[in-house]
């Protein structure tokens, strides 16, 4: 495994902070981290970063432990932490170059210039990063964790102030690195969007504790309610049995038809079925509430137990 | 090693390079400046011989390189984290030895423009006298353990505190403490308190080598013991920055 996290427990002075924090993911997941304000995910962070010792449990990263093996750790792991600060008097190729150069690189103009494009920050090598905005400092700091190629990217809040179209491109930046470079991507966020555009695997932490962690689709699936969409639709209704086989028509109110999927479906693969199948689809909601309802329950449910 | 190189430049650079170091090096140079005109044209200052003027822009210059040690270092840790660019930083192979060592060496180096923007001072107000080659010699010798020492523990004093304006405090009331000697009287200085505050304070073990060389022209062998106070000042602030970082990880 990438990252293999078992009963992790830490105390700060008298109070603890973690109290059972458990996560697994492999080369080319994106593990989504969530949990409310103070539930402990930073904290989680800077364990596996070795920036903290854990008190007990058992920590794995890319087979090495970072209580003892920060430095060689840190060579191939790339990380955006949530309050990263930058040089403010560099040129932003003056502070990726001096970055890089920690790492024992010599990166040409060339590679700098390639990696503030791929970022999204093309023609900005020269100005000084003080003068950038913050969505700009955001895309500065996941080039510099993406300079010396990580296996493993931790990303804390990596969306942070960007505009949709920036959040966009940093979703697609991720996606290519994950599906075609088989880079591991623990992403720390409130923004459940982010995750359920991005995540194949999740782990909710409340009050120092995981509450539940897995694969995404197996989660959503065992929710009570899970599957249920409602579909509006232009034009006449089409007949029940053009339905691809396990979906059902619960109900129909005008334009809107109620169906439920199957456990193991696919959605996007329903869709196209039924688009196929004369299905005029205008617009899809998923009426079990999707990632938000199910992030809070189960942190309403532990924070009230 | 390259690494603590490559810190060592990046911190020079901010420290000289920026607007900041230039105006240190301002403001040293107008004190010197002042203080040297004073030297040579006070009807009272003027009548110190020459030994004696020497002397006293060598304790100056000490003074103020420690209070350059003092500010630099208590913002080299504290401020970083202030500043949100410690953890990155902490976050790269280097270790955190690496990362006191090199912004050491910036120390140094604003050490070292100090010392070349003070010399032409020394010549000024020294060089009609016998002891001007014992002073620069002297004031290197001594003057640079005793202010990379104050650079370590305000280094350390602001890993631990994690707070510049406490660090800072701390460090500036302990330099003060120290400096003392140069504006305590000789009836002070040779009562017992202050005796055994000498033997311990590096910088009375400076400021009495320099008295004992250039004013009393006294061989390098009685300078011994003053060198070992001031080497083991240096030796203990290390060790003390060197543990402090190393709390900034893997707490």
């Amino acid at each position: 495994m990438l990252v293999e996290v078992r009963d992790l427990k830490l105390s700060i002075g008298p109070v603890p902070i973690l109290q059972g924090v458990r996560l697994g993911m492999d080369a080319g997941d994106i593990y989504g981290l969530l949990g409310p304000n103070g539930a402990g995910k930073s904290t989680t962070l800077s364990v596996l970063t070795g920036l903290r010792r854990a008190g007990s449990g058992a920590v794995n990263v890319l087979g090495l432990d970072p209580a003892t093996q920060a430095q060689a750790l840190r060579r191939r792991i790339g990380v955006l932490s949530e309050d990263s600060g930058f040089y403010g008097w560099m040129k932003a190729r003056d502070y990726l170059r001096f970055m890089s150069s920690l790492y024992g690189l010599d990166l040409p103009a060339q590679q700098i210039e390639a990696q503030l494009e791929r970022v999204g920050l093309p023609g900005a090598s020269a100005h000084p990063v003080g003068a950038f905005s913050r969505g700009m400092k955001q895309r500065l700091g996941l080039a510099r964790a993406l300079l010396h190629k990580p296996e493993l990217l931790i990303l804390d809040e990596p969306t942070n102030g960007l505009d949709p179209r920036g959040r966009r491109e940093i979703h697609d930046l991720l996606i290519d690195l994950s599906q075609h470079h088989g880079v591991g991507i623990l992403l720390c966020t409130h923004l459940l969007d982010d995750v359920d555009r991005l995540c194949n695997r999740i782990g909710i932490i409340a009050d120092g504790r995981s509450v539940v962690e897995g694969s995404l689709a197996d989660l959503l699936a065992t929710r009570t309610g899970a599957g249920r969409y409602r579909l509006r639709l232009r034009g006449d209704p089409p007949l029940p049995a053009a339905l691809p086989e396990g979906v059902t028509l619960i109900a129909s109110e005008g334009e809107w038809m109620h169906v439920a999927l199957p456990a193991n479906a696919d959605p996007g693969q329903v869709w196209a079925a039924l688009l196929a199948a004369g299905w005029d689809l205008v617009e899809i909601h998923n009426e079990s509430g999707g990632l938000e309802d199910f992030y809070l329950d189960l942190t309403h449910k532990e924070l009230t137990s | 090693m390259n690494s603590i190189r490559l810190i060592a430049a990046k911190e020079t650079g901010e420290l000289l390079g920026s607007g900041r170091g230039l105006g240190w090096l301002i403001t040293l140079a107008v004190v010197l400046s002042a203080f040297s005109l004073l030297l040579v044209g006070s009807t009272e200052l003027s009548l110190l011989d020459n030994a004696q003027a020497v002397y006293m822009v060598m304790g100056t210059i000490t003074a103020l390189g420690g209070l350059l040690a003092v500010v630099v270092g208590s913002d080299a840790i504290a401020g970083e984290r202030e500043r949100g660019t410690l953890v990155p930083l902490l976050l790269t192979p280097v270790s955190s030895t690496g990362i006191v060592l090199g912004k050491m060496g910036a120390q140094l180096a604003a050490w070292v423009a100090a010392y070349v923007v003070a010399l032409p001072y020394l010549w000024a107000v020294g060089s009609s006298g016998q002891n001007l080659g014992a002073a620069v010699l002297y004031l290197a010798l001594f003057g640079t353990p005793l202010v990379i020492g104050f650079g370590f523990y305000a280094l350390g004093l602001s890993a631990r505190l994690g707070n510049v304006r406490n660090a800072m405090l701390v460090a500036l009331i302990t330099l003060i403490l120290a400096a003392s000697p140069l504006v305590l009287g000789p009836s002070l200085r040779q009562s017992g308190i202050g005796k055994m505050f000498d033997a311990v304070n590096p910088f009375s073990a400076a400021l009495n080598a320099f008295d004992s060389v250039v004013i009393d022209s006294d061989p390098f062998g009685m300078q011994i013991g003053r060198l070992g106070v001031v080497l083991a000042w240096l030796a203990v602030t290390a060790l003390f920055a060197r543990a402090s970082a190393r709390r900034l990880e893997g707490t």
